[in-house]
């Protein structure tokens, strides 16, 4: 659900001290072991199941020996995979797919976002609650769902055959780029609208009335009062949603067909298909690195633009 | 103006109508389904029929796999709950080197995608030659879901009235009081999301269980590698549909719970300002 890791510093970020716990009274020596003992477990976790991982996916891009195998420690899995014309096309499918998505995801999210925050009164709850609701579902079982809807058989052919306006199944709904595009528009918006939600939630509704008596038209009222209040938790959604997007890989398999073939899969397919650990622990380590970047990106801009607001 | 507002309101209504339809409507059509009596996905309805979920019930890759699913996700669920919180107030209540590191690393945990968190436990598991099993997709669950309890709990914790924690020590209570008598009663609310979202992010969770899982499936993956073969589809319809209908009632008897302790407590703890709480 709501995952922004926003509140574990908001507070330093805005500028004043930590709260001063028991740790921080003067002169307490349980300062030293008290954090500690609350913060050792969780954190050896994830060192040992969440960075240590990451060092040796790395490691082994570069040649790291598995098992009986000897270390052959060389850049050439990355060098393979840069000058490979095929990852290039799948590279540009993959971000064309995504940032598609991701668009599609805010031009109906953000107008969604506004009317559950402003217009819809006692249906607010309810509307929420559904998109809390429905994303609790399998998202397996969501694709699924999909393929029941678009396939050669599915409801949509079905139903244009019945009222004749088609003779044969369209083969053209399903296995390509605009299925995968619509399957995870639809799977990750609950995602994308409920940050851009909480942040319109804090903005005082006053204001638009204000910017109206001001002689502001609606286009302006949007653009110079709501996107702008709206901005961090937009960031957010992008932050949120974005890196899962050229990530999955389980969509474009099962919707997706050849021609909507991704990042996702590759690092799948190396790994699992052809047995290739090194190029597969690259590619991943890859997409480690992409997602870095937007994450970066998207936290930067939201901070930005909290401090301009 | 009033004209206006009515075009807004049917902009509105719309848009939700849309959306809604979208969103809900291939679910709604997969449990239709479930109950066509008819080997194969597609119309006409040929009557309607129990018979796909009395062979699902009866399946045993079925079984298996929402067994394994709901094993792991039973120990999950707890144990990032008891994590997830004591990170939270480590994090949020004290002051020591590295805090600013660690909260870090609990965020990137939430960011990473799963696809690379699930291809790093594989290789770092057959790296130290750790078979692959339902042990260690338990494992790469916990360390990728507490940190979702973390933010969660955190996000209530920086807006309490930190007031009745100082009288509480003040008038000498131990950390053990302190905690049990008056923190966690004011965490409950968020406590009782975590741990029914905790439970369904790693029910639902494909990526890992797929990497990490070994031979052993659980339901996402199951159904995964049933519709690889295409075989035996009504028998997912009807399978996802019991799931379906599971999970939309736990969430919806959250809600509930949760909206009761607000009442009884006169606090404005819901659900919403749970999962924006989290976000923001």
């Amino acid at each position: 659900m709501s995952v922004a890791s926003d509140p574990l510093v908001s507070e330093s970020r805005l500028g004043d001290p930590p709260p001063a716990g028991r740790g921080a009274k003067p002169g307490g020596r349980r300062a030293r072991w008290l954090p500690a003992s609350y913060l050792t477990v969780p954190m050896l976790v994830l060192v040992v199941l969440f960075v240590i991982p990451m060092v040796i996916l790395f490691l082994i891009s570069i040649g790291l020996g598995v098992g009986r195998q000897e270390s052959m420690w060389s850049f050439d899995t990355y060098t393979g995979l840069f000058t490979d014309p095929l990852y290039r096309d799948v590279a540009v499918t993959t971000v064309l797919i995504a940032t598609t998505a991701m668009i599609a995801q805010l031009v109906v999210g953000v107008p969604l976002a506004y009317v559950m925050a402003f217009r819809s009164g006692r249906f607010e709850l309810p509307l929420v609650l559904g998109l809390v609701v429905l994303d609790g579902l399998n998202p397996i079982v969501r694709i699924y769902a999909w393929r029941i809807l678009l396939g050669r058989n599915g409801i949509i052919n079905g139903s244009l055959e019945w009222l004749g306006i088609i003779d044969k199944p369209l083969d053209a709904l399903l296995f390509n780029e605009a299925a995968v595009i619509v399957v995870l528009s639809t799977s990750w918006l609950t995602y994308t609208v409920i940050p851009v939600y909480a942040s319109m939630k804090a903005i005082d509704a006053n204001l638009f009335q204000a910017a109206a008596d001001l002689g502001a038209g609606w286009w302006t009222i949007l653009r110079r009062v709501l996107l702008p209040l709206a901005a961090p938790g937009i960031f957010v959604a992008v932050l949120l949603v974005y890196i899962p997007l050229f990530t999955d890989f389980a969509t474009p398999t099962m919707v997706g067909g050849t021609s909507g073939y991704m990042l996702g899969q590759a690092v799948n397919d190396l790994i699992l298909g052809r047995g290739d650990l090194a190029s597969g622990a690259a590619m991943s380590f890859i997409l480690l690195v992409c997602s870095g970047i937007v994450a970066a990106l998207a936290y930067r801009l939201s901070r930005i633009n909290r401090l301009e607001t | 103006m009033r004209h206006r507002l009515r075009i807004g309101d049917l902009l509105a209504l719309a848009l939700v109508t849309v959306v809604l339809v979208v969103l809900v409507g291939p679910i709604v059509l997969l449990a239709m389904f479930s109950f066509n009596d008819s080997t194969i996905i597609s119309l006409p309805f040929e009557g309607f029929t129990l018979e796909w979920y009395r062979t699902a019930l009866a399946d045993t890759g079925a079984r298996e796999a929402l067994r394994n699913s709901v094993v792991v996700a039973s120990i999950v669920a707890p144990a990032c709950v008891v994590l997830g919180t004591a990170a939270a107030w480590g994090i949020t209540r004290f002051r020591f080197r590295g805090r600013g590191f660690w909260s870090g690393l609990v965020g990137a945990a939430l960011v990473v995608p799963w696809l690379v968190i699930g291809v790093s436990g594989l290789v770092f598991f057959v790296f130290l030659e750790i078979e692959l099993s339902l042990v260690t997709v338990t494992a790469m669950h916990i360390a990728v879901t507490f940190p979702l309890v973390t933010a969660l709990v955190s996000a209530r914790l920086v807006r309490f009235e930190k007031s009745q924690e100082e009288a509480a020590i003040d008038l000498g209570a131990s950390q053990l009081q302190l905690m049990t008598k008056v923190v966690l009663p004011q965490l409950m609310p968020a406590l009782a999301a975590s741990l029914i979202f905790a439970f369904a992010w790693s029910f639902n969770n494909f990526e890992i269980s797929f990497f990490n899982g070994g031979y052993e499936e659980t339901f996402p993956v199951w159904v995964y590698s049933v519709l690889r073969r295409s075989f035996n589809l009504p028998v997912v319809n009807a399978i996802a549909t019991l799931v379906s209908v599971i999970q939309v009632l736990v969430v919806y008897a959250l809600y509930l719970f949760i909206r009761w302790l607000g009442k009884r407590r006169g606090s404005g703890d819901d659900l919403t300002s749970l999962v924006s709480g989290g976000i923001r």
